[in-house]
């Protein structure tokens, strides 16, 4: 039988205690980790809780704001001709129809093949918006159009003119389609249309405008 | 001895924090156009902190290496490895290794708070930019500091002991 006091014991090699600053190190930046991992679990189990859908697929029965933020045409008109006098770009503008009504209009934008739009009141400032003292409805240019399962929605593009506007092309656009934030378009040249490109941004009405602005990026 | 090694132990918890917290908050502008910039593109403009391991880890997924190895160098494994030796030199009764390891501790100092460095020219170079972009210390960068004091606070008790 082996009786091993302390002082027969072997002892670790002189260096192993250069390693308990290391331990301590990794210590104090665990401790850290653990805690704000934990705080950040918290937050966002209560936020999502609490907030109306910001992303997938759109919910029926509840209202959307619906805007073009892209539209991009093709370099010649229906007639593949140039679009304006003077190889001028077209003065592009869309409208938003919703059960045959025209929703939203759109402002327009000279000389362009493709033209955006923030889908925001340009007169409004910024520091307004985030001191929150404007709402959303007052902020955000967009047909606002309520979702259920089969309707669907078409969007007008025209070349704006002096004289006379002329279509650029329509497009019919199935809502059931349609997940909130960025939905992408892609179309060919047709005798009916020239637009080459849609991108609508869908966002939920009754978000406040920070949620807004994270499903703008 | 029992002071310094209390000291090395606060020393090496606040580096363990002062490595893991914020340390640098950036504040983008883009002058007069920061507004439209904000439409447009508003995640060009979102305020970004970081920790001094999330530079190294941010450098290293940009591909700046280099860089990323050297501040890793200078701002982790360097003063590690003071306080490692600080620790080992306390336990020592041999004179001789004792003023040895002391030589080699000033020796690592040298590559030590060069991240200090670092986060005053990133200030620098952050406020010299046009459109009115700022950067701010976060409470990590003090924290980090305070475990520097301590260490030097370490560096003088052993040098007053030596033999």
């Amino acid at each position: 039988m082996t009786d091993i006091s302390d002082f027969d014991a072997p002892k670790p090699p002189a260096w192993f205690g250069a390693a308990i600053p290391l331990l301590i190190v990794l210590l104090g930046a665990g401790f850290y980790w653990f805690i704000t991992t934990d705080k950040d679990n918290g937050e966002s189990e209560d936020t999502s809780n609490s907030k109306i859908n910001l992303s997938g697929r759109l919910s029926p029965g509840q209202t959307y704001y619906i805007f073009a933020s892209e539209v991009e045409v093709y370099p010649t008109n229906l007639k593949n001709e140039s679009w304006d006098q003077g190889k001028k770009g077209p003065d592009i503008r869309y409208r938003l129809f919703w059960k045959g009504n025209a929703v939203f209009e759109s402002i327009t934008k000279d000389d362009s093949l493709i033209a955006d739009w923030s889908g925001l009141s340009i007169e409004l400032n910024w520091k307004d918006l985030l001191g929150k003292s404007v709402s959303s409805d007052d902020a955000i240019k967009a047909g606002r159009i309520r979702f259920e399962e089969g309707e669907k929605i078409e969007i007008a593009v025209e070349d704006v003119d002096i004289a006379s506007d002329d279509d650029v092309g329509r497009h019919e656009i199935e809502m059931d389609k349609l997940s909130i934030g960025k939905n992408e378009f892609k179309l060919k040249k047709t005798a009916s249309s020239a637009i080459r490109k849609i991108t609508l941004r869908v966002l939920p009405v009754g978000s406040n405008i920070e949620d807004l602005a994270n499903i703008m990026k | 001895m029992n002071v310094t090694r209390f000291l090395i132990a606060v020393s090496s918890l606040l580096l363990g924090l002062g490595l893991i917290a914020p340390t640098l908050t950036i504040y983008p502008q883009a002058g007069d156009l920061t507004w439209i910039i904000k439409i447009i593109a508003p995640e060009e403009l979102a305020v970004s902190t970081y920790s001094i391991l999330g530079v190294i880890q941010k450098l290293f997924q940009t591909g700046d290496t280099f860089l990323a190895v050297v501040l890793a160098m200078f701002s982790v494994f360097s003063p590690v490895l003071k306080l490692s030796f600080y620790w080992h030199a306390t336990g020592l009764k041999d004179s001789k290794k004792f003023n040895s390891i002391l030589q080699r501790i000033h020796y690592v100092g040298k590559f030590s708070m060069a991240e200090v460095f670092a986060l005053a020219l990133i200030i620098v170079v952050i406020k010299s930019f046009p459109g009115g972009s700022t950067a701010e210390l976060e409470w990590g960068a003090y924290i980090f500091t305070f475990s520097v004091i301590c260490s030097m606070l370490v560096s003088f008790r052993l040098d007053s002991k030596k033999r």
